[in-house]
């Protein structure tokens, strides 16, 4: 019985893994397609995130029926737990990620410029968040868990630099508003998923230590 | 073990107990019985020959409840007269009585009366008395049966204290037993020496153990054989079973994925690398496909094949190989765009030719002009023919397909000639050129060096201010000699320093047609060192001059 809810408990690890792996994959190539202006890579990304939906049902389900049948406890029951919440918020990722393409899309934003500085080293904060947060849970490692949620600090700063830049780019010349506006959509959405990062490093906290940074023991 | 001894014992104790038990009461009783049998007819006797030889013998005084035994006195026709247990009036005629029957005929008469449901039997003597009516003593024992019924508390009484010496001593015993059990040495199973009956089990485990033994040496050769061959791979291998978890994973493989823990036997591949394409190839080949692809990592690109493990239909596990094709890509890269080049510069020439052809052709041309033209056609014609030339000279280099002789040569004296070549060109472009140095012996291929020396100082001269110098430094040293060449000329820009020796690599794209140069100079500089083993270095400051140095070893070709 326990053999079986161990192979499990393991399948659900791998899938949350592969779903992470999507998630990095989908936010390096939303950067990637952004800064080159590859508007195919951003048609593949926001299509990609179909993909992603997908895996987030699959474990979900996974997930209910661990719960169902094996009534985990203690820390079964908490990786269980934090698994299903992890997944919402790479779910969030993937999104921001196919939203950030879009605009990429629709939009016409010059290559990296003195204007887009700020927003490139938010995207690379970000992705470095992610794949910091996904290397946390595959490692079970509280140290890196932590550092991750005291980098979200990182890109919130890099959020109001890229913020003060717009509001000089528009007073420089109000014709820029269209792609100021744009960066500004482009920016708030690395910095969701700066957030997002941060809860998958709390839920690995969690799962670990059964406490979570943001509340009390549960 | 010892449960087993526990019951057997116990079972012998039972047996022993119920037997002995059975055996002694039987015993004991018969004689018991026989005595009491005595007993009843000495008091028959005594009674009756009191009855006989006192007349009006008196039965009362044994109606007492001290008399154990009893009495019966019964008329000649059955009748009771007296009963010291009951009273005569209620009992019934006693002439069917076989006792009685037998004491009336024969004098005495002896039955037996068994009471199944009081487990009691009762022993009858009759006598005939002289006046012809019949005495009869009865006395009541119990059954054997109900004699060991009787007993059964007591045994049990004994059961208790025995039950727990067993059990006491089946511990003992067992203890007794396993010890030695416990203490066999089966490293060695023959040099043991305890019971008899253990020495087939032990020989066997002996032929058993050298078995495995053999076995796992030699699967541990097997191991270490292919530990040595996957380490020294440079091609990464990683070996997984058909639930995706790592069987082997050899070094190439760990630093490529930059694998961090190190226990990662038997853990998903996943947690060693996330890699889409990576999952990509499991997948397809747990489903009994080979699959094939190729993914970047950091600076390097990679190519992936997977193939599946199987045994008959099913798929066992996935076998992934990843070499590392960054140089293979570079160099392609490098081929592509060098067989561009020298289109490109093949093309640009030829096209003024023919420009310039057909603008004659046509009669579009002075006759006065016609000398330009043909000056330029020849020019180009000339650029043509050099640019053919390199090419040949830089692909024999490459393929060190070099047909003449090696000799020794004075690199000094080589460098004065070049010198002496290129004078006139320096003159034109009013810069000092001078040679400094002393005899230097190397072996080398004359026209290598030559072609060598010349494009370094043409360079030097071409790419060089107004009123500057280039000066070729050739010193001889104990193991080698070094040629330098340098101009205080533009200089190259640090960034561009690494790619001056590519082939068609111009710094200054613009200016290319007006020195002349095939593009191709420093790359055959560069391939004439490497064919003479030679060491070549550049130090260049933008503004300040190249300083180009040469080191050949004497011994090294």
């Amino acid at each position: 019985m326990r053999s079986k809810f161990d192979a499990q408990l393991a399948l659900l690890n791998t899938q949350l893994i592969q779903m992470g792996a999507l998630c990095e994959a989908a936010i390096a190539n939303a950067t990637k397609a952004l800064l080159e202006g590859d508007r195919e890579l951003a048609q593949k990304t926001v299509e990609a995130d179909e993909e992603i939906d997908q895996k987030e049902r699959e474990i979900e389900g996974l997930c209910l029926k661990l719960l169902l049948q094996q009534q985990p406890v203690a820390r079964d029951l908490r990786q269980i737990s934090s698994a299903l919440k992890m997944i919402t918020d790479m779910e969030r990722i993937g999104d921001q990620a196919g939203d950030i393409s879009e605009i990429t899309l629709l939009a016409n934003i010059k290559r990296a410029t003195a204007e887009t500085k700020h927003i490139t080293a938010m995207a690379q904060a970000t992705i470095k968040m992610v794949t910091d947060s996904i290397e946390a849970f595959v490692r079970q490692d509280l140290e890196l868990a932590r550092a991750v949620i005291a980098y979200d600090d990182v890109v919130d700063d890099l959020f109001n630099a890229v913020k003060s830049d717009m509001i000089s780019l528009i007073r420089v010349d109000a014709d820029n508003g269209e792609f100021a506006i744009d960066l500004m959509l482009i920016a708030k959405y690395f910095e969701r998923i700066g957030d997002h990062a941060t809860n998958i490093a709390e839920w690995v906290e969690f799962a670990i230590t059964g406490r979570h940074s943001n509340g009390a023991d549960q | 073990m010892k449960r087993r001894i526990y019951r057997s014992m116990l079972f012998l104790v039972l047996i022993t107990l119920f037997c002995t038990t059975l055996l002694i009461t039987a015993v004991i009783y018969q004689g018991f019985y026989h005595l009491m049998q005595q007993e009843i007819r000495n008091e028959a006797l005594f009674l009756a020959t009191s009855f006989n030889e006192n007349e009006g013998f008196d039965f009362s005084w044994l109606s007492t409840a001290d008399y154990a035994n009893r009495i019966t006195w019964v008329a000649r026709d059955g009748t009771v007269l007296f009963d010291n247990w009951a009273d005569p009036a209620n009992m019934e005629n006693h002439a069917n009585r076989p006792e009685v029957t037998a004491a009336l005929q024969d004098g005495v008469g002896e039955a037996v009366h068994l009471s199944q449901t009081l487990g009691t039997q009762t022993f009858y003597r009759a006598v005939r008395l002289a006046d012809g009516s019949v005495l009869r003593v009865a006395a009541t024992i119990n059954t054997v049966y109900k004699a060991v019924f009787d007993l059964l508390p007591y045994i049990i009484l004994i059961l208790l204290p025995v039950l727990v010496l067993a059990f006491t001593l089946a511990n003992l015993l067992t203890k007794k037993i396993i010890v030695p059990l416990n203490n066999l040495n089966l490293e060695n199973p023959l040099a043991n020496d305890v019971y008899d009956e253990l020495s087939p089990l032990l020989s066997r485990m002996a032929r058993q153990k050298e078995q495995i033994a053999a076995q796992f040496q030699k699967l541990q050769e097997k191991q270490v054989e292919f530990n040595a061959i996957t380490e020294n791979m440079t091609e990464g291998l990683i070996i997984l079973n058909n639930r995706g978890q790592i069987l082997t994973l050899n070094k190439s493989a760990a630093t490529i994925f930059g694998v961090r823990s190190p226990d990662y036997h038997n853990k998903h591949f996943t947690v060693v690398s996330r890699n889409l394409v990576l999952q990509k190839a499991v997948k397809v080949a747990l489903d009994g496909l080979a699959y094939k692809d190729s993914f970047t990592k950091g600076q390097n690109t990679f190519e992936l094949l997977a193939s599946p493990v199987r045994d008959g239909e099913e798929v066992r596990g996935v076998i992934l190989f990843i070499l590392d094709i960054t140089s293979q890509q570079k160099v392609e890269i490098l081929r592509r765009e060098f067989s561009a080049n020298v289109s490109h510069e093949l093309k640009s020439p030829l096209t003024s030719i023919l420009g310039y052809a057909e603008l004659m052709f046509t009669g579009m041309v002075q006759p006065e002009d016609q000398a330009a033209f043909i000056d330029r056609i020849y020019n180009e014609a000339r650029h043509l023919l050099r640019l053919v030339e390199d090419t040949i000279n830089l692909s024999r280099l490459d393929e060190k397909d070099v047909q003449l002789p090696v000799e020794e040569i004075d690199l000094f004296a080589l460098a004065q000639e070049v010198a002496d070549r290129l004078a006139p060109l320096a003159q034109q472009k009013k810069i000092r050129f001078s040679v400094r140095g002393e005899k230097s012996i190397v072996a080398g291929v004359r026209p290598i060096l030559a072609e060598m020396l010349y494009n370094l100082c043409d360079n030097a001269i071409k790419y060089n201010k107004e009123n500057g110098t280039v000066e070729v430094g050739v010193s001889p040293a104990a193991e080698q000699v070094i040629v330098t060449v340098a101009d205080n000329g533009i200089g190259i820009p640090q960034e561009e320093q690494s790619r001056v020796f590519e082939r068609f690599y111009r710094i200054d794209k613009s200016h290319s047609r007006d020195t002349g140069g095939t593009g191709l100079g420093l790359a055959i500089v560069k391939h004439s060192a490497e064919f003479h083993n030679a060491q070549i270095e550049l130090a260049s400051t933008v503004g300040k001059g190249t300083t180009v140095t040469v080191t050949f070893k004497r011994k090294g070709f």
